[in-house]
Parts: structure tokens; C-alpha cells; sequence
């Protein structure tokens, strides 16, 4: 081999070295403001009802739903595969763990925004990646896919799919034959194919 | 691809695809000044007179590894940001076994095919109509290949993890065997006759 390709490679050896005998940095485990500030004026975070219904509904194994609410109320009503976690308990260890899974959309929802909100910017600032807010709630979520809607006669072609949707994942957490006056039985047992598309192609490298 | 420095607020994302054509265009231009949109290079490593795309490959990789790590370890770069491509172990084994045969046969693989008609090979292009039938074979009837597809699922996994090692003290590993592979090359092309072409 020739004598630049040996200096190069030699060179490559003591960087490679280098990285193994350098100390190891202290885990910084908050966010830097600037990125934090950023994370907070960007509306990214809010996930609608519809969508996380339909990542319900599709039985995504990425989503993992964060309920905030008490625990007689998490008792009385709860979205499939959800788990409870008191806000007061949102930096135990066990919690950390949980939320920094990796590989999981970790959506939070109580009955509104504002304790999502603050449990979002506790977990931001954790550095808890891929932390989402469902955005309205469960009150949000009651009134948009539970409760029936009159359809509006010039309603486009979307808002018909929509309601559409809306009115199949109805059926799916209360039943057919239940009303929106039922939600208490709305506990999913029922189980749906998962037809998945093919992934589209992402940011791979190769050749 | 470029997700560390645009979510971390350095650079605006509506530089994404400006980014992207650069890059494509900086790796175009590395591929073809490696010499390889010739195909008769390509399969030197297989016949054993030409190790040139292992030896580039090689050096991407380690060089990539080292500058992230730099620049992980300065904090230039967020790890976490980083995408990582889910691993399908039967999915990745099938799939590469068929490339390994199309990359032998055709003497391309899809970056090197493309760097070729770039340069008016007649060649590529012809490899570059097969690839593209292929693809739309296989999304055709993905439905047939669908449970072989997502089989093996073993999520965003690092190679360091499954070792149980650190990242640093994988990429020192790599680095010890990419040079032993370049001077193993050089040997093995030394002891092989040579090819004109």
C-alpha cells in the first residue's frame, strides 16, 4: 500500500483511539433553552383527536398514551392501551423509563390542554423525545368522535370523509348499537386487521 | 438526513431539499470521480482485481462514524435527532442477497447506475430500467411479500447496542478492521493478474 494511504490510515487509528480515552461527558439531562424555546413557539407537538383515534383504531404499536387524569377517572373511562400517570409522578424513575422509550410517539392527554401542556414541558425539558400533546383532551376527544354531529348540506367531499370516520371509530369505541350518551361501556375489546401500507421510502443510505 | 442541524434551529428547514440536491450532487460527484460509474470497476471486487468500492465504502463509513462522534462529543450534533432505519432481519437478509446478485450481475448498484448515465454509460441506463421495473414489480404485488416484509422486526436498533459495547469502542473496531481489510485488499490484488480495462 502505498505510503499516504498508510499515513491516512494510521491517522484514522489514533482519532478512532482518541474517542474510546476521551472522558466521558456528563449526560446533560435538560434541554438548552434556545431549543427549548424553539420546541415551545412550534405547534408541532399537538396531535389532533382524529389522528390519534385513527392510530387507535390501526392498533400502532409506536403510540403510547400518557392519561393524566386521576385515577378514579382514568378508572370510570379510558382510550385503549393507555397508561396512567399522575403528573405528580411525571419525573420518578419508572415514568422516565417509560416515556423514553425508544421507537414511541408518547402522546399526553387529561381533560383539557393545560395539565398536557405543563407535563409536556416537564418532559421536554427531561429531554423525553417525540412527546406529543393531544390537543383539546378527552373533552376534545368526547365531543368530536363520540358525540354526533348534524352534517351540514354543503359539506365538501373531506368533511364527508371525516365524518365518515368519524362515525366508524364511533361504532368501534361504543358499538353499534350504543349512543354518544354511553361512553362508560366504551372500553375496546374488539380487534381490527391492520392492513399496513408500504412504507414509503425514507432517508436510507446505501449506494 | 440533515435533521440534527435543521432541528436544532441552526439552519431553517426550508433548506431541506436544497440540502438534499447538494448532497446528492457532492455524492454523485464522489462516486463518479471513485470511478464508479464503471461497471467493469465495480466487479473488479468480486474477480478480485479491483477493491476500489470496498476500500471507498469502507472509508465513508469510518469517517462518518469518527466526525459524528466528534462532533457529538462537542455538541455539535444531537444524537437523538438522528434517524435511525428500523431493522427488518429477514426483510434486510432476503433484500440483500438479492442486491448482492443484481450488484454481481449488473456490475451497479442505484447510486452508481445513476452516477453512470451521468456520464452517458448505455450500460447504466439499462441497469437504471431494470432497477425501476423491479421496484414497481415489487410495489405491485407488495401484498404477496408483505408478512416476509416486516418479519424480524427489531426496531431502530445500533449495532454498538447489540455488541453491548459504546459506540466510541465500536467505531475503534471498525476503523482496526477497515484497515486490515485495505491492507488484506491490497495483498489479495497484488497476488491476482491484473485486468486492463
Amino acid at each position: 500500500m502505498e505510503r499516504k494511504y498508510t499515513i491516512l490510515a494510521v491517522l484514522l487509528i489514533i482519532l478512532a483511539f482518541g474517542l474510546v480515552i476521551l472522558p466521558k461527558k456528563k449526560e446533560q439531562n435538560e434541554i438548552d433553552p434556545k431549543a427549548l424555546l424553539s420546541s415551545v413557539v412550534e405547534k408541532s407537538r399537538y396531535l389532533s383527536v382524529d389522528l390519534v383515534t385513527h392510530r387507535i383504531i390501526e392498533n400502532d404499536p409506536t403510540l403510547l398514551l400518557i392519561d393524566l387524569r386521576p385515577a378514579d377517572q382514568f378508572k370510570l373511562f379510558a382510550l385503549p392501551g393507555a397508561v396512567n400517570i399522575l403528573p405528580d409522578s411525571l419525573l420518578a424513575a419508572t415514568t422516565l423509563e417509560l416515556m423514553n422509550q425508544p421507537g414511541k410517539d408518547k402522546v399526553l392527554l387529561a381533560n383539557s390542554d393545560l395539565i398536557s401542556e405543563k407535563a409536556w414541558l416537564i418532559a421536554t425539558r427531561s429531554s423525553v423525545t417525540r412527546i406529543y400533546v393531544m390537543k383539546g383532551g378527552m373533552n376534545e376527544w368526547f365531543n368530536t368522535i363520540i358525540k354526533e354531529k348534524p352534517l351540514n348540506s354543503a359539506a365538501s367531499s373531506s368533511d364527508l370523509d371525516l365524518v365518515s370516520f368519524r362515525n366508524a371509530a364511533r361504532q368501534f369505541f361504543v358499538g353499534a348499537s350504543e349512543t354518544a350518551n354511553t361512553p362508560e361501556k366504551s372500553k375496546v375489546k374488539e380487534k381490527v386487521q391492520v392492513i399496513r401500507k408500504a412504507p414509503e421510502a425514507s432517508s436510507g443510505g446505501g449506494c | 438526513m440533515i435533521g440534527p442541524i435543521i432541528s436544532s434551529g441552526i439552519i431553517s428547514p426550508a433548506w431541506d431539499n436544497i440540502f438534499a440536491v447538494l448532497l446528492g450532487m457532492g455524492f454523485g460527484f464522489a462516486l463518479e470521480s471513485s470511478g464508479f460509474s464503471s461497471s467493469r470497476k465495480i466487479i473488479g471486487t468480486f474477480f478480485g482485481y479491483d477493491f476500489v468500492v470496498v476500500k471507498v465504502f469502507f472509508t465513508a463509513a469510518i469517517v462518518a462514524s469518527i466526525g459524528l462522534l466528534y462532533l457529538s462529543y462537542f455538541g455539535l450534533v444531537d444524537f437523538s435527532q438522528l434517524y435511525i432505519q428500523p431493522t427488518f432481519l429477514t426483510s434486510a437478509i432476503v433484500g440483500g442477497i438479492i442486491m448482492g446478485i443484481g450488484f454481481a450481475m449488473g456490475g451497479f448498484c442505484p447510486g452508481t447506475s445513476l452516477a453512470a448515465i451521468g456520464v452517458g454509460r448505455i450500460d447504466g441506463l439499462v441497469f437504471f430500467g431494470g432497477m425501476f421495473m423491479g421496484v414497481f414489480l415489487f410495489s405491485e404485488s407488495f401484498s404477496l411479500f408483505e408478512n416476509m416484509f416486516y418479519s424480524g422486526s427489531q426496531g431502530a436498533k445500533m449495532i454498538n447496542e447489540a455488541f453491548g459495547i459504546s459506540p466510541e469502542l465500536f467505531t475503534f473496531f471498525l476503523v482496526l478492521a477497515a484497515v486490515g481489510m485495505f491492507f488484506g485488499a491490497a495483498w489479495v490484488q497484488k497476488k491476482v493478474k491484473k485486468v486492463e480495462y
